[in-house]
Formats: C-alpha cells, sequence, structure tokens
C-alpha cells in the first residue's frame, strides 16, 4: 500500500539543507548517528553485542549513478515504529519541532533518514527488529512525499537495518569512495565499534578503536608523546603540552592542547568537540571559560544536549557545570605548576600571560599563587611583583602608557619605581592586590603625586620666587592651572605638567568645541560645566638654570611671556595636544621671543639662554 | 621622529582593535587620538576617533563617544570631500540616541540635535525610521506627554525600514520598553521569544534583553524562567559597563526575590562604574536598584553592617570593609535623588523622581526564590 506524509516533504527537506545543515555531507553523520543509537538500543537488550557499521559503494553500470548502502546490526525497526517515525516527519515542520524529536531514538531515526533527501531522491530502507516476530520490512520513500510499506522479499539473516542510497546526479560528489571515506572517518572516528567501508570488493576499517585519550599507555612520557602527535594531527599544531580534562556534569572528557604561540587578546578557540562519540563540531566556542584562551581541545560528551542543528552544544545548565568542571581542571593544572615547577609556569607565563592574568583576575586563590609571578614594567626596569613588594612598601602604577610617559623619568630620577600598568589587565590585577592581601597597599600614581615627593624651599627660596609664582597664576588660570614651584630632579626639565582623568577630559573636549560646529560645542560646553573642576598644575624646577633665572628677571611682561612659553614646552613634552587657544600663545610667544632677542641688539649672541651658562641671578633676557 | 610616533600610534590602534569594547579599548584610543592631535595629522585623528565613537559607545563611555563625534563632526562639515558623511550618520544615531543622558544639556540642546539628525538624514533621504525612534525613545524617556509619546510610538513602526535602520535584534529589544512601560509583560515575553531563543541576536543582544524581561517574568509569576534570564544574562553584561543599568535589573530581581547575598556581590562589584559613569541616566537607575536592594535588608534586619569590598574612589570608602547598610542606603538614595533633581527640572517633568517612588511598591511585590 502507498501512503503520502502528512506534509509537503520538500518544504522540510527544504528547511533541513537550507537552513538546519551547513553542507550536505552531513547525511553520512545521521546515518552514523542512527546507526549509533541502534546498536546502542540493541547492547540495551544484549549487553555482549559489540556492533558494527558497514559501508558498501557500488557503482552501478547502466547510468553511472553510485548506490550507497549502509548497514547495522543495531536493534531494527518493527512495523509499528516504522509509522511511528513517518509520523515524526509529517510533524516536523518546524525547527523548533525538530529540535524536541531528536530527543527521542524514533525522532532522531525519522529526521536523520530525511537528511539522506539532500543527496537522493528515493531511499530504500530494509530492517529487521531484535524485538519483533523476526519478518524483515521494508520502506520505499520518494522526495515527493510518496512511500511504501511492505514485507521485503529478501529477508535479512539478523536484526539490523541497510539502507540503500542513489546518489541524485547533481550529488554524485558526495558518494565518491574518497568522500563518504573521509567523512565516515571524520565523524565516526571515534565510536566504540568497527565502522567498516568496502569499495569494489576491497574492504578497509575507518574507526580508530576509541578516543585516543582512553587507551593505555606504557608510561606518563609515551601517552603524552601520543597525545601530542594526536593533537598534531587533529589540530596541524605543534603543542607545548597537554591537560586531560573531565567532567560529571555533561559526562564530559577529553584532552586540552596548550597553544605553542600567545592567541590574540580574547580571541575564542574553536574546539573539537564530540557527542557521544559522534562528531558534533570542529569549531565549539562555549566549552571553556572566557579566560582559558591558551588551549584547544578535543572532547566527548555523553550528556550535553546538541542543538538543533547539532553543531553546537545548547547553552543550558548541564553545559554550563561543564564548563566550570573543565575549567577547574586547566586552573588545577596551572596551580600546580605554581607549587611544582615555577620555572615552567614562568615560561608559561611568558606565552600566555593574558589567559593567566585573566584567571588570577576572576579567581582570588590562583591570584594568591600566581601574582607574585607577574612580571610589570616599572620606571626603574622589569621586576615581579614580589620582587617589587620586598624592595617598596607601597605598589605605585600608572593606568596608561600616556600617563606612564609623563612620569617615568622625573620619577626614575627621584628613585621613585612606579609601574607601567597600562597593559591589558595589569590595572585590574594590581587594584585586586588588597582585596586579596589585606595588608597590601596599592596606589594609582600619575603626574599630580609627583611634586609630594619634590624637595620644598626655603624661606628664601620662597620669597625670590614669589613674583613668578603671582605671575605663573595670573598667566594660567585661563588654562584651568595653577602653578607651584619646587626642586626635583632631574635638573635639565625645567617644568611638569599635571592633570587628573578630568584633566585630559576636559583637554579633549576642548579641542572637539573647537573644531565643531555650534549646536555641538555649545553641548561640549555644557558637558565640560559638569565635569569635574581640578584644576591643572604647572610645576617649576629650581633645580633647573633657566627658571632660577626667570624667577629673578624683572621686566614682568617677559616673564609672563616666558611662563607662557614654558607652560606650552610643558604640554608638548608631555604629549598633550595643544587646544586653539595654547596654539595661540605658541605662535605668538615665538614671535614675542624673537623680537625681544632682536631688540636686544643680537648682542648676546644667538640663543644666549643655554642652560649650561645660566645661574640664578645671572643675565636675563634683555 | 616622525616615523617614530606613527609606529607607535599605530601600535596602539592595533591592540585596540583586537580588543572587546572595554575600558582598555577606549583608553587605547584616546591615547593614539592625543597623539595624532599632538601631530596635527587630522586624517588619522578622524579615523582613530571612527574608531573610538564604536569602543566608548558600547564600552560604557557615552560622554567620550560625544566628544570624538563633535570634533570628526566640525572636520567633516568643514572639508565634507575629504570626511565623507554617509560614514557618520550611522554613529549619530548613538550619539543623538544618549544625549537625554545628560541633564546638564538643555531641553534645547536636545531638541536642535534631533531637528539636525533629522536634516543630515533628510539630505540623503533614508532614516526617517530611525529618527522616529529616537524622537520617540527621546520624549518617552524625558516623561512628556504621553499622548505625542504614543503617537510617536505608532509613527516610527509604521515607518519603513532603510539602511540608517538598527538592526532587527537591537529594534525589537527597543520595542520590549514600549510594552514593559505599560505593563504589558506577556507582550514583552511574546515579542521577546526570538531574542530569548537565540534566533535573533547583535553585540548587545540578548545582553540587554535578559535584564529587560527580568521584571515581566517575575511580574507574571514565572520564577524559573526569570532565574534562567538572570543566570544567562548576568555573565553578558558582567565584564562592561556599557550595561551598568541592566545589572541594576538584575540587583532589582535578586532583591525582589530575596537573593541578598547574590544582590550585594553585584552592587559591590559595579558600583565604582556609577562614580564616573558618563550617563547619569545609568548610574540613576543601578543607584536606584542598589537602594532598593538595601531597603530589603533593613526591611528583613538580616544585617546592620555589611562587609563589602568597595574602591577607594567611593566617597564613603571605609578601610575595614564593614559598611552600615542604613548610611548605604541613605548614600544611594541621596545620590539617586540628586541625579532625579537634575533630569526632572531639565526635563520639566516627574518621571525620575516617580521611578525612586517606585521602589515603595517593589517592596510589596517581594517573593522569596532561592537561587541555588
Amino acid at each position: 500500500m502507498d501512503h503520502r506524509f502528512q506534509v509537503s516533504l520538500r518544504g522540510v527537506i527544504d528547511l533541513l539543507s537550507h537552513h538546519l545543515y551547513s553542507s550536505p555531507g552531513v547525511y553520512i553523520r545521521e546515518l552514523l548517528q542512527n546507526a549509533t543509537d541502534a546498536i546502542r538500543a540493541r547492547q540495551h537488550l544484549e549487553p555482549e553485542h559489540l556492533g558494527t557499521v558497514r559501508l558498501e559503494l557500488v557503482e552501478k553500470q547502466d547510468e553511472g549513478r553510485a548506490t550507497l548502502v549502509f548497514s547495522d546490526d543495531g536493534v531494527g525497526l518493527t512495523e509499528e515504529e516504522i509509522h511511528r517515525f513517518l509520523a515524526t516527519i509529517g510533524e516536523s515542520s518546524k525547527r523548533e519541532a525538530l529540535e524536541a524529536r531528536r530527543k527521542d531514538f524514533i525522532g532522531q531515526f525519522g529526521i536523520g533518514l530525511l537528511s539522506c533527501f539532500m543527496v537522493c531522491d528515493e531511499l530504500l530502507l530494509v530492517t529487521r527488529s531484535a524485538r519483533g516476530d523476526g519478518r524483515t520490512l521494508e520502506w520505499r520513500g520518494r522526495h515527493d512525499g510518496t512511500y511504501a510499506v511492505r514485507a521485503s522479499e529478501h529477508p535479512l539473516p539478523r536484526p539490523g537495518t541497510q539502507v540503500f542510497l542513489v546518489a541524485r546526479a547533481d550529488m554524485a560528489e558526495w558518494f565518491t569512495p574518497e568522500r563518504v571515506r573521509q567523512l565516515a572517518r571524520h565523524y565516526g572516528g571515534l565510536l566504540p565499534f568497527p565502522i567498516h567501508l568496502t569499495v569494489g570488493g576491497e574492504q578497509e576499517r575507518l574507526d580508530s578503536d576509541g578516543p585516543p585519550w582512553r587507551r593505555q599507555y606504557g608510561s606518563a612520557t609515551e601517552r603524552r608523546k601520543a597525545m601530542l602527535d594526536y593533537g598534531r594531527e587533529v589540530f596541524d599544531t605543534d603543542f607545548i603540552d597537554c591537560i586531560p580534562l573531565r567532567s560529571q556534569a555533561g559526562d564530559v572528557d577529553g584532552v586540552a592542547f596548550v597553544l605553542p604561540a600567545s592567541p590574540h587578546f580574547n580571541s575564542k578557540q574553536k574546539h573539537r568537540v564530540y557527542l557521544k562519540h559522534m562528531l558534533l563540531s570542529e569549531s565549539a566556542e562555549n566549552l571553556l571559560p572566557e579566560w582559558a584562551f591558551f588551549v584547544k581541545c578535543v572532547v566527548n560528551a555523553n550528556a550535553l544536549r546538541p542543538t538543533a542543528s547539532r553543531e553546537a552544544f545548547y547553552e543550558d545548565g548541564a553545559l554550563g557545570q561543564a564548563r566550570d568542571a573543565l575549567g577547574a581542571g586547566l586552573r588545577k593544572y596551572l596551580m600546580d605548576l605554581a607549587h611544582d615547577d615555577p620555572r615552567s609556569l614562568q615560561r608559561l607565563i611568558g606565552l600566555h600571560g593574558l589567559s593567566i592574568k585573566a584567571l588570577a583576575l576572576d579567581d582570588d586563590d590562583f591570584y594568591k599563587l600566581v601574582i607574585g609571578w607577574l612580571p610589570f614594567e616599572t620606571s626603574l626596569g622589569v621586576s615581579t611583583l614580589a620582587d617589587y613588594r620586598r624592595a617598596y612598601p607601597v605598589v605605585r602604577y600608572t593606568a596608561t602608557l600616556e600617563g606612564f610617559r609623563q612620569i617615568s623619568r622625573v620619577a626614575a630620577a627621584q628613585g621613585l619605581c612606579i609601574i607601567n600598568a597600562a597593559y591589558t589587565h595589569d590595572a585590574a590585577l594590581l587594584e585586586k592586590l588588597p582585596h586579596v592581601f589585606p595588608e597590601a597597599q596599592v596606589e594609582p600614581f600619575s603626574a599630580a603625586d609627583l611634586p609630594q615627593n619634590f624637595e620644598e624651599l626655603t624661606m628664601d627660596e620662597r620669597d625670590a620666587v614669589f613674583p613668578l609664582l603671582r605671575t605663573a597664576e595670573q598667566v594660567l588660570a585661563p588654562f584651568h592651572c595653577g602653578a607651584t614651584v619646587k626642586k626635583f630632579f632631574p635638573a635639565e626639565v625645567p617644568t611638569l605638567y599635571s592633570s587628573d582623568e578630568d584633566g585630559s577630559f576636559r583637554r579633549d573636549a576642548e579641542r572637539a568645541r573647537d573644531e565643531s560646529d555650534d549646536l555641538y560645542a555649545s553641548v561640549l560646553e555644557n558637558v565640560m560645566e559638569a565635569a569635574g573642576s581640578d584644576q591643572a598644575q604647572l610645576c617649576f624646577n629650581l633645580h633647573n638654570p633657566v627658571v632660577r633665572r626667570l624667577a629673578a628677571v624683572s621686566d614682568r611682561a617677559m616673564m609672563k611671556l616666558s611662563v607662557e612659553m614654558l607652560y606650552v614646552q610643558a604640554l608638548l613634552l608631555g604629549h598633550h595636544p595643544l587646544n586653539a587657544q595654547e596654539m595661540t600663545l605658541l605662535n605668538q610667544g615665538l614671535l614675542g621671543l624673537i623680537s625681544a632677542q632682536l631688540g636686544a641688539g643680537g648682542g648676546g649672541g644667538p640663543g644666549g639662554d643655554g642652560e649650561d651658562e645660566g645661574g640664578p641671578g645671572s643675565r636675563g633676557f634683555h | 621622529m616622525a616615523g617614530d610616533w606613527r609606529e607607535e600610534a599605530q601600535a596602539l590602534w592595533d591592540r585596540a582593535t583586537r580588543q572587546k569594547s572595554s575600558e582598555s579599548k577606549v583608553r587605547l584610543l584616546e591615547e593614539a587620538v592625543r597623539m595624532a592631535d599632538a601631530h596635527g595629522d587630522v586624517d588619522l585623528g578622524y579615523q582613530l576617533r571612527d574608531d573610538l565613537i564604536d569602543a566608548a559607545t558600547f564600552g560604557g563611555y557615552p560622554d567620550k563617544a560625544l566628544v570624538a563625534f563633535a570634533w570628526c563632526r566640525g572636520q567633516q562639515k568643514k572639508d565634507p570631500e575629504r570626511f565623507d558623511p554617509e560614514g557618520l550618520l550611522w554613529k549619530q544615531k548613538w550619539v543623538v540616541g544618549r544625549i537625554k543622558e545628560f541633564p546638564h544639556i538643555t531641553r534645547k540642546q536636545i531638541s536642535d540635535a534631533l531637528d539636525d539628525i533629522e536634516q543630515c538624514f533628510a539630505k540623503v533621504d533614508a532614516g526617517k525610521r530611525s529618527v522616529l525612534k529616537l524622537r520617540y525613545q527621546t520624549l518617552r524617556d524625558m516623561g512628556d506627554d504621553p499622548a505625542e509619546v504614543d503617537r510617536l510610538w505608532s509613527a516610527w513602526l509604521a515607518a519603513p525600514r532603510d539602511h540608517l535602520t538598527d538592526c532587527r535584534a537591537c529594534e525589537l529589544d527597543d520595542e520590549l520598553d514600549h510594552h514593559i512601560e505599560k505593563g504589558e509583560w506577556e507582550a514583552a515575553l511574546r515579542k521577546a521569544r526570538p531574542i530569548v531563543e537565540g534566533r535573533v541576536k547583535c553585540a548587545e543582544i540578548p545582553h540587554l534583553t535578559l535584564g529587560t524581561l527580568l521584571y515581566p517574568a517575575f511580574k507574571l509569576g514565572d520564577l524559573e524562567r526569570a532565574a534562567e534570564f538572570h543566570r544567562r544574562g548576568y555573565g553578558l553584561v558582567a565584564k562592561n559597563r556599557d550595561f551598568l543599568a541592566t545589572v541594576g535589573n538584575h540587583i532589582e530581581f535578586l532583591a525582589l526575590t530575596g537573593n541578598h547575598a547574590r544582590g550585594l556581590a553585584l552592587m559591590e562589584k559595579h558600583l565604582e562604574w556609577t562614580l564616573d559613569h558618563g550617563s547619569f541616566n545609568d548610574r540613576f537607575l543601578f543607584l536606584v536598584a542598589a537602594a532598593f536592594l538595601l531597603e530589603r535588608l533593613m526591611a528583613t534586619a538580616e544585617r546592620d553592617v555589611v562587609n563589602l569590598r568597595l574602591s577607594k574612589a567611593f566617597p564613603e570608602h571605609r578601610a575595614d570593609g564593614g559598611y552600615e547598610v542604613k548610611a548605604l542606603h541613605a548614600w544611594m538614595l541621596q545620590q539617586a535623588r540628586g541625579i532625579a533633581t537634575k533630569f526632572d527640572t531639565r526635563n520639566g517633568t516627574s518621571r525620575y523622581g516617580r521611578w525612586i517612588e517606585r521602589n515603595q511598591r517593589l517592596a510589596q511585590e517581594v517573593v522569596a526564590f532561592p537561587l541555588d
């Protein structure tokens, strides 16, 4: 008797091939999945049953259309089950429905079989159930939706299922021996039972006798070598180490390989994952915690849920728990290294510092163990944090490269050791220190903190610089900048400009205002008004010969001009871009200085104010 | 020398390019921008700011995005042949969309910025739908006349999509706010299904959505689902200060379900963001949620003092980490009220003040639902 599916089969096939599966090649995977399920079901009835899958390629003479016979000795189907899977297909017109149907044996069977219509127009299924009356049944289905079920004229000698697929003309490429061999190995290489391929009477075995990480090895060294070889075979990479993985949640096991070079920050590694020993995906990303981007792994999971397309794991609680457990395994590896082999850990830090830092940020215990080993760049050279803390009671750092540049030279000259924490995670790691070690003192440091470390002036010096200070305050007020005079090293540095975060934001906003149109300039005015109002500071260095001479100048106009130029110079030296007002200052100031020099008759020689010739009280600019 | 700074700026740019939007990405780009400016390289300054606007927008620095945009906008207007106006239009949406979140920007300026973007979009004969959405969201969030807000809502959805329209995921997420505003919890959850099921997504969706849906699911008594939204959603937003308001949603949910310890852990971790966040709106929403959590602690008399590791930048910072719940609550509320007053004064409405009062209603709705 002939029947019709309850829905348009075309629609379902279209859904599968265009929206669900990434390539027609998955038909082999789906057939392997069905065979695996059937063998497992039979093993449930007969625990001793081993199970075998056979693929046979038959080249047809007449039309030259290849036929694939795919057989298993699994549990087989009864007539009732055949009708049930057909019903399943009929209901599976939506992606969500398909996903739900996957959960039971029959549902998966139907959907899996359907995927074969991506590569052929007609299917013949011959099956004998281990649970039935011993009859062999056959089902012949066509892509147009018609099918027939009848008792087979060629009874099978033992329970099992055979599927006959005749390649559709445009799909012949999916039936070549090379392609079938490659696909079957690819998807089923880790299956725990034999898979045979027969082509032209020649038989070969395609499986690899289960996952290599579960095999027994003579020694730890042998195991390590075998694992690294396996890693090279899978990922074409020479890994530097391997780490066993295990999670009860999701029943996951496998192996992680440590990458031989630093991956890009936050780049997600693509892992190879198997579900019940069938390849699920070569690009699973959501398997490990975010910080663990220093490894690639191969795992098998027996109890995680695949997505509808069966190409990734579904993001649910079990996956979350498995991810935590796998992360814990990697963490243990690192913890053990820190305990037993600090030198290897240091090498790993050199290679995968970012991963290690990211984990340390999230994990207090790991942080405690590893933070001392991490190297930091300071104003006095590179130092591990442990060495730094032994030498200095307070950990001081700048969070930006810009900030570090502004202070490093002067700080070093005062003997201050300041960490450049502009590198990824460094600032956050240092800020975490007092949370983990309550006695630790950590302070952000900026150019604004430097003057506290400078030598104060004597009473006489204070009197001597008073006019300079007054003039500087007046000159700099329109620039939201105050003035101080102190003594610091190196003496060649005449001034130090410092501003805090709000100050930098204000300067950025000022430049944008200068460039923008009326609307946005007015908007920025309001934004700046609301921002913090802390002044920037220009600190004059009385150790500097020019500054000493400037303090003694009696010509107020010349003093004003000089302060303006020192201010602009300080900005430029600190890599602060100038706003329009400051640019005007620079241009007018240069002309003013030149004309002042020319006005002096040029008698003092060109320049005439070299740093090494001057001293306090010596010749001024006139 | 000239080669030197270019290489350095390029290196900073490369490092930034490899990162997701974050504080450090913004810092790197700002640094490179300053280098370009210091050397008067307008082209490089423009390209870097083009990236900076993205990083700042999606990394939680709307104020910095505004500054970078304003600069580019000025250059672009001065020399439209050198700097393509089309390229900036998409970003102008982000900037104008958040301009209402700075209380010191006046109503006049906001309305000028909206008119301005409308004109800019009209020049390329596109973007009507986007402008209508911006107008709708701006008026709604400023607490304007509900009839006008509803009119704009319908006009937005009726307008045709074009190349300046936000992606499907963002638009769908934005629609949810309307239903939640009206208390249409079921409609919100129904509409959100494609997002929740992962069929529609983008850089910020479902991150935002899972936080938005917590209260609707809670109101419908579907605590299991709300808990799932919390579990899935919080991890997505925990590391980016652009999601400060969404963290507020999670804190509110934890307080509503009596998960006080979890709520405190979130408050402890993210309070620092509120101290200098560019969006006063997001600061406000977080503060009100934190105030609600602390109110619950006081109401249940669980603890008088809580131990928290708060940043030194917190004005009430205590070295021993022991904070009196009452004092902490007073601080949150005082900050929230300060912001609410600024907004309500600027807007000439009472929306922000009323949002603080909402906490009293929430207190009546609490249902214990311990998360394991």
